[in-house]
């Protein structure tokens, strides 16, 4: 049986390397996709679009997942560089401290184009982000204009430290201070941007204080997770996220969700294969390049629902 | 690779005691070392990037933490243990190490030795959970792991420490002469000593008696109580070593280090031969497992196989490479 194992195992194992094997010749260029965390939406929306774009412009891209862990974000690039891809995008997990693989990486001389955070000590050669100050700050106006600029809010942020929960807040923050009626009664931090977490944070912060009427989740995902936790407390509150992922857009159709920011993920992708190819070239790209979000309320989400920007 | 083949297939050779030792070391972990070198082969043949010095260094590097976590999860899983709690305890030793230099101002030196012994008090407050409260071993070290995680997260309010000076992180990412980084060559290090100490100082010895039976260990003698306490303590121990290499590959110390740390170090421990029944395994099985498990990961990346895909060929893998050595002690 043991013997009988070890030959089935072995001939896998060659069969597999057969079918690889051949695949690493064909491509001239090669770049390697650094993903925080597949399991959130925006993330793999983000990866669907730049491997489509990959095979637009001729690249093969080759996707890691962090899974939310910095230090296996780090094999994985150092991975990468033994790879010789030509450019690496590269999706931070940890908050603040990714910038040891943008210096490995720049290191072994190649590109790299950040997307979404931007390791404070050592940027990469260009970063693509929405621009999340502004857009947060629409979306606390929209919130004023909502309640008639009285609300007592919950937000649920992001995992702390990172650039969009940083930038997030900053301007939700800008727009609230105008209004003085207008009170953030609480705030709790997620560590993933998960929906489960929105739902056990929501749970929270309702029953410690039941003043709150408004809830921005800092994701989609974080404020779906929230609505679910008002719907079992039989509680009817203005919520509203972040990012215009798929499940947040139909969620404002349905108006479970008050509003989304519509992020522009696909040219997000789009914009970071072209990026990077730009830089492999040698031509030269912006430092930083910020896309616009979309307020998305009731009256907008069917254009976004049909066909995502 | 190869000498090692064919050595493990041919008779032990008894004119040396030393290569002698070599070859039953080697035979011992005859099961998960024949997975160890067709994952090798199979991905020398499939990605010509893999089979290079600089990628062998490459691996050492990146299995550097996962391996000295292992070390002290081999001597728990030995004496019939369990430590569920490594990874918040690597967690709370490098926060802990990061709050006292950054926070309260210490210098760096005595916040590392400070870290590193967070981590053992981590070890033994489970340890006593066991021997005093007589807790089992999986609940006393499920309660350290979320408690750790908790202190954790508390020293900073959930923040990261970031930047620390160069000599520090210099451990982790200059190599000496091209070659090893002091962090690797720490590893090294444990592992040889671990390895010498469970095979031939009597009180190494003795886990194997606890775990094969606590009570006829007991009765035979042997200080089970306080061998117990010592090896979960040494197991903080070096989750707590661990989490200062990790502080110095990063260049800082983050609250959400090491989670799910405890179950890759479990799966290494157990590719590598050690039964979870207790009584069983080996430094240097472990030290196969721990590879299988680092290779794993570096090949299919080097491969551009799909994250997704990655995640079941690993599941796959680890049930592959216990049931080769299950089969193969069946069949004796």
């Amino acid at each position: 049986m043991y013997s009988k194992l070890s030959k089935i195992a072995g001939v896998s194992l060659l069969t597999f390397a057969a079918f690889t094997g051949n695949a690493y010749a064909s491509n001239k260029c090669t770049i390697g996709l650094a993903v925080a965390n597949l399991q959130a939406d925006f993330f793999n929306q983000i990866k669907l679009s730049a491997q489509d774009e990959g095979k637009v412009v001729g690249c093969k891209i080759i996707t890691v997942d962090a899974r939310g862990d910095s230090a296996t974000q780090v094999n994985q690039i150092q991975d990468l560089i033994t790879r010789q891809v030509n450019a690496i995008i590269y999706i931070p997990a940890g908050a603040t401290a990714a910038s040891v693989p943008v210096k490995a990486a720049k290191a072994a001389g190649i590109p790299v184009v950040t997307v979404d955070r931007n390791p404070a000590g050592a940027p990469g050669d260009t970063f693509i982000a929405t621009d999340s100050v502004a857009a947060a700050r629409a979306l606390g106006n929209y919130v004023a204009k909502l309640t008639h600029d009285k609300a007592n809010i919950g937000i649920i942020q992001g995992q702390i430290g990172t650039t969009p929960q940083i930038e997030r807040s900053k301007g939700f923050m800008e727009a609230i201070n105008h209004y003085p009626q207008m009170k953030v009664v609480e705030r709790q931090a997620s560590n993933q941007w998960a929906q489960d977490e929105g739902f056990k944070i929501g749970q929270d912060m309702l029953q410690r204080n039941p003043t709150i009427n408004v809830i921005f989740g800092q994701a989609d995902a974080l404020a779906l997770g929230a609505a679910q936790a008002a719907k079992v407390a039989g509680e009817k509150l203005i919520i509203v996220g972040f990012d215009g992922d798929y499940a947040g857009l139909q969620a404002v159709e349905n108006g479970v969700l008050a509003a989304t920011m519509t992020q522009q993920t696909q040219r997000m992708g789009r914009l970071a294969v072209t990026s990077a190819v730009k830089l492999i070239k040698g031509e030269p790209v912006p430092k930083e390049q910020l896309l616009k979000g979309t307020l998305t309320t009731k009256a907008n989400v069917k254009k976004f629902i049909a066909n995502h920007p | 690779m190869k000498t090692v083949m064919t050595s493990s297939g041919s008779k032990p050779d008894k004119t040396s005691y030393q290569s002698h030792l070599v070859l039953e070391t080697l035979k011992s972990v005859q099961g998960p070392l024949i997975g160890l070198i067709l994952l090798c082969v199979g991905f020398s043949l499939s990605s010509e990037y893999f089979f290079t010095l600089r990628n062998w260094l490459n691996i050492l590097d990146q299995i550097t933490v996962l391996g000295i976590v292992s070390i002290g999860m081999t001597a728990v899983i030995i004496i019939g243990g369990i430590d569920l709690s490594v990874g918040s305890s690597l967690a709370l030793a490098m926060m802990m190490a990061g709050w006292l230099e950054r926070s309260v101002g210490l210098p760096l030196e005595v916040s590392i030795f400070l870290g590193i012994m967070t981590g053992a008090l981590c070890g033994l407050c489970s340890g006593l959970l066991i021997i005093w409260a007589r807790l089992p071993a999986f609940i006393a070290t499920l309660a350290m792991m979320s408690v750790a995680r908790g202190i954790a997260n508390l020293l900073t309010d959930g923040r990261q420490v970031v930047g620390y000076p160069d000599w520090f992180t210099n451990f982790a990412t200059v190599r000496l002469f091209g070659f090893v980084s002091i962090t690797m060559l720490l590893f090294v290090v444990l592992a040889v000593l671990a390895g010498l100490y469970l095979r031939f100082r009597a009180n190494g010895r003795n886990l194997y008696a606890i775990g094969g039976s606590t009570e006829v260990a007991r009765l035979s003698g042997i200080a089970v109580n306080k061998i117990t306490l010592i090896v979960y303590g040494v197991s903080g121990l070096l989750a707590g070593i661990a989490a200062m290499t990790l502080m110095a590959r990063l260049d800082s110390s983050q609250p959400s280090a090491g989670v799910g740390l405890e179950l890759d170090t479990i799966a290494a421990v157990v590719i590598g031969g050690a039964s979870l029944n207790g009584g069983v395994g080996s430094i240097a099985g472990t030290i196969v497992g721990v590879l299988i498990i680092g290779i794993l990961r570096n090949g299919l990346n080097l491969l551009g196989v799909s994250p997704f895909f990655q995640m079941v060929i690993i599941g796959v893998v680890i049930a592959v490479a216990v049931s080769f050595d299950t089969m193969r002690r069946k069949s004796r």
